[in-house]
């Protein structure tokens, strides 16, 4: 972790952390560096992905045709921290709960940002990752991701409730030729998220 | 099979390659054994044909929880033998992971993937010559494989598990851990498949080899996988696959094969080695025990601590008899963070069922520490029960040199690689000279060879004496590990008995910690939390060169001031705080307890809990409410207050100064829980007992609990819509047994119209919100 990564991260932490602008205490910053190293020395971070020319089945259905509408193919990718990262704050919700909240925040932002900083090597006209859940599409979804890359390959798995393990994992696919940003339009958790109330939002 | 570990054998290469080769690439590969046979059997023959002289079968899904095809799992095995078995030559079966995730951190009982195992083992074992175990990501998984092939079959067992580029499994087992444990539970060939190709392979291979001496297997990938055109391809040779493999055949490898992308060509190529002798390997033996993630090599010195013993421990033991794992794990993990580089587990009390508490604490010990563990039991039975559950090679403690004691034990800890501490004493008690001492140890070697157990799997505890009681016998003691270790056996001994009955016990046991040291005593059996005892260890390290450069003495006490107590604490102060007040609303846990101490010294119990505690509470509380303070400084609050807390109920013993209590659980099929906890920390603050269920608890037991524990109050917990369904069942199940406790949920799908549909009495939104209502709610009651 060097610390022009720590400074891109630590906004998106203190976001996950319910950081609303107050005067953060000094201690909490110097937790997060600590959790952050922390997290990056236990994460093993694995990932796998597939390109199509034509999207797979489940995804010639809103949301995911407007989604990848003029794209010239879609990525699909699943990534996880391992099970190194789960065990860590397992470990600290013993042992310093405090601690143990933001390694977990730390975790969640970490995945996104190396799963971002990975799908950036593989073209640079590529889409934000839309993960089933996003713009209603139906979190069960994700089981259309873990048929076609059986991610069980890099130690993850999914539960019949469709939680993925280990904790820290992403399932979503990418569009290939068409830049896309992420918005907060078709969340589903757009009517009680505490973000948007306050005007801001959960992502970079 | 004779020529195992002689001559090299090769194996076959990929079979999903050939399978898209041919156009069979479907959801199930393991059915086409019975709608393809001819296709499969071809794959098959042309791996002969290009060499191979074992055959594998195409079975890799072919297990209970994994495969979800058409056919009898019976059926299916037995067209896979037939197919293979048309290629004429020696047939593996090949087994795969389940697929599904261990416990702790998955849902996949240890218990459940034997179980799986040996449905398989029971369905090919007179059909097949033995079997591969391939592609394993979790050792914990792969060593009930091995126990179910084990313990239902006769055939050869090869085990390989994938590493990813950091040198490590997929749940952080080095090669080192792989190869010891592997070999340890008695597999007849170890290795790596899978994961990279042989270039990357090629120094896991050398960290293979050079710990073990069993013969290694690699089967690599086809190189690693480019994205050409957006598509992903192998691209390597066969030639340069085929140099690549060499350097691993000179390095001592006996066993040769490919995996991912290979095809007959690539094996036509490796069948040159066939036959070949196998290059010797160097390998030292090692006394050393492991977690999934931790060897702890007896070299050196190595730390046990002794905590977790209930001996002469009040609060452990009742900890032990009402199974508060809470306790207990924060006692591991203050071992760890102290020094501690494996734990002794002792639950030997006269109310405890030893043989079925102690797999449940390994388990339990598992989730959350990853130190090594020392068995510590007289009940072989225990002993067993424990060592098959532990995830790793565990120490046992202990056999002496009675006969009868080493002819239970010893079977054991052959079958799990087990390391023994034998205890230099045997029917008759403790010999008073250090060379009676040293005969009972070589006695015990010997009989442990004759069980086929090697020597460095014994440690020896030449016993430490009474000084007050036989002072001149501590010197014999000293005299025996001198003696031991010149045989070059790994020495423990329990250091602090020395000093029974005498004043100032920390300085002698120090000071014979020391003494010990210098004989060679590898393993001290002492309390790490004793920081001038582990301070002797860290000096001791340095001394005498074992800490190179003085690099770890030089990191623990570099910001070392000696304090006015000349005490060796190497710890960072706390920041300080003058009052209670001022503890709770900074977050101070350690100092919280002491000031609540002093409080309580001069006022009644219930006026610091309500005009201190409570008071702080609700200022922190506003102060994150109005984003001023944000959540782990609500929780390093809510922490002190708790400690706080803990003084005053221990000063009522009536517990009035509790609420009441309240159930918490995290839904069924809902596995992440970290909201859930962070809920339970606060409330226990806000001065509520709190039963903890855990995570994906089904509707029955939070019925149960309710019905025993007669809460004021229910939390649940969901954080994904695909949950919420099991919330509303939960709830029902509680209407329907007629629960009079308020049901609380929360969850990040969760809002107030969701609550009100599934029948939930209040939602809350957050930890501190629920803390909060359960107190309006409970002042509404009265």
């Amino acid at each position: 972790m060097n610390s022009s990564e720590y400074e891109f991260l630590k906004p998106q932490i203190l976001n996950y952390l319910g950081f609303r602008g107050a005067d953060g205490d000094p201690g909490v910053e110097e937790m997060i560096w600590a959790c952050l190293k922390e997290v990056e020395e236990a994460a093993q971070f694995n990932c796998l992905y597939k390109f199509f020319d034509a999207p797979p089945e489940f995804l010639n259905a809103e949301p995911y045709r407007e989604f990848l509408s003029g794209s010239k193919g879609v990525i699909v990718t699943a990534s996880t921290l391992g099970i190194g990262a789960d065990r860590l704050v397992k470990r600290l919700f013993v042992s310093d709960p405090a601690k143990a909240a933001v390694a977990d925040c730390c975790a969640s932002a970490y995945i996104e940002f190396l799963s971002d900083r990975f799908e950036k090597t593989l073209g640079d006209d590529l889409s934000y990752r839309f993960c089933p859940g996003y713009g209603g599409s139906s979190v069960n979804d994700i089981k259309y991701i873990f048929d076609i890359l059986h991610p069980e390959k890099i130690g993850m798995e999914l539960t019949p409730s469709m939680f993925m393990l280990p904790s820290k994992s992403l399932a979503g696919v990418v569009a290939v030729g068409k830049r896309a940003e992420k918005s907060c339009r078709d969340c589903f958790m757009a009517k009680s998220c505490h973000y948007l109330k306050e005007g801001k939002r959960c992502y970079a | 099979m004779l020529r195992l570990g002689k001559k090299i054998l090769v194996f076959d290469g990929g079979f999903g390659s050939e399978l898209e080769r041919l156009g069979l690439l479907g959801d199930v590969p393991e059915d086409l054994n019975i709608t393809a046979p001819e296709a499969i059997s071809s794959i098959h023959i042309s791996y002969a044909n290009a060499g191979a002289d074992i055959i594998s079968t195409n079975t890799f899904g072919l297990n209970p929880i994994k495969y979800h095809g058409r056919y009898g799992l019976e059926e299916v095995a037995a067209a896979a033998c037939e197919n293979a078995k048309k290629a004429g030559k020696t047939v593996f079966f090949d087994v795969g992971p389940t697929g599904a995730m261990m416990e702790p951190m998955g849902s996949l009982k240890f218990e459940e993937a034997y179980e799986a195992y040996k449905t398989v083992a029971e369905i090919s074992r007179d059909i097949c010559d033995g079997y591969i175990l391939e592609t394993f990501t979790d050792i914990y998984e792969l060593k009930a494989a091995i126990l179910a092939f084990k313990e239902n079959t006769d055939l050869p067992i090869f085990a390989t598990m994938t590493f990813d580029q950091s040198g490590r499994t997929l749940t952080g087992s080095t090669p080192e851990i792989v190869a010891y444990t592997l070999e340890g539970l008695g597999v007849d060939a170890l290795g790596v498949n899978c994961s990279l190709g042989p270039k990357e392979l090629t120094p896991i291979v050398g960290r293979l080899l050079s710990s073990t001496k069993l013969p290694v297997i690699v089967q690599p990938n086809r190189g690693l996988p480019e994205l050409k055109n957006g598509k992903t391809v192998y691209s390597m040779s066969s030639d340069e696959f085929f140099e690549a493999v060499s350097e691993m055949v000179k390095m001592g490898v006996s066993v040769v094969g490919g995996c991912c992308g290979t095809t007959p060509e690539f094996i036509k190529k490796l069948s040159v080695f066939s036959g070949q002798n196998v290059k010797e390997h160097e390998h030292k033996p090692l006394t050393a025990v492991c977690s999934q993630s931790i060897i702890c090599s007896l070299d050196g010195v190595k730390i046990c601590g002794e905590r977790l013993n209930p001996t002469g421990k009040k609060k452990l033991k009742e900890a032990l008899i009402n199974e508060d794992f809470d306790y207990i794990v924060s006692e591991a993990l203050n071992q760890q963070e102290n020094g501690a580089d494996l734990l002794d587990l002792n639950c030997g009390l006269p109310q405890i069922d030893e043989k079925t508490l102690m797999p449940r604490l390994i388990k339990k010990l598992q989730e959350f520490c990853d130190l090594p563990i020392q068995i510590d039991s007289s009940d072989s039975a225990a002993i067993e029960a424990a060592a098959r559950v532990c995830n790793g090679i565990p120490l046992i403690n202990s056999v002496n040199g009675d006969e009868a004691v080493m002819a239970r034990v010893f079977p054991v800890a052959k079958k799990y690689g087990a390391v023994v501490l034998g205890l230099a004493m045997d029917e008759n008690g403790v010999p008073k000279t250090a060379e009676e001492r040293l005969e009972i140890a070589k006695r015990i070697i010997k009989r442990a060879g004759d069980y086929g157990i090697p020597p460095e799997k014994i440690m020896i505890d030449a016993l430490v004496v009474t000084a007050s009681a036989e002072q001149e016998l501590v010197r014999e003691t000293l005299k025996a590990v001198g003696l031991v270790s010149a045989l070059g056996v790994k020495t423990a001994l329990g250091v602090s008995n020395v000093s029974f009955g005498l004043p100032n016990r920390p300085l002698l046991n120090r000071t014979f910690l020391a003494m010990a040291l210098g004989q060679g005593l590898n393993m001290p059996i002492m309390n790490p939390s004793d920081s001038e005892m582990v301070g002797t260890v860290r000096a001791f390290e340095l001394l005498s060169g074992i800490d190179k450069n003085s690099e770890n003495y030089i990191s623990i006490y570099k910001d070392f001031v000696p304090a006015a107590s000349g005490t060796l604490s190497a710890k960072k102060e706390e920041k300080s705080a003058d009052t209670l007040y001022d503890c709770v609303r900074s977050g101070l846990k350690n100092r919280a307890s002491e000031l609540a101490k002093k409080e309580l010294e001069h006022r009644p119990p219930m006026e610091v809990v309500n005009d201190i505690l409570i008071k702080a509470l609700n200022d922190v509380g506003q102060l994150y409410e109005q984003g001023k303070l944000f959540l782990p400084q609500l929780i390093s609050s809510a922490e002190a207050a708790k400690s706080a807390f803990a003084e005053v109920t221990a000063r009522l013993p009536d517990s009035s100064a509790k609420k009441g209590r309240v159930v918490l659980a995290t839904v069924k099929g809902d596995v992440h829980d970290i909201g859930k906890n962070i809920v339970k920390v606060v409330v226990q603050s806000y001065g509520w007992e709190v039963i903890d269920l855990g995570k994906d608890v089904p509707p029955s037991d939070v019925v149960n609990a309710v019905k025993k524990f007669e809460p004021f109050a229910v939390g649940l917990s969901a954080l994904m819509t695909t949950t919420v369904p099991n919330m509303k069942e939960t709830i029902g199940a509680l209407r329907e047994a007629g629960c009079k406790a308020k049901i609380f949920v929360g969850g990040a799908v969760l809002n107030p119209e969701t609550a009100e549909k599934i029948g939930a009495d209040y939602y809350t939104a957050d930890a501190l919100e629920m803390a909060k209502t359960l107190d309006s709610a409970l002042l509404a009651e009265r």
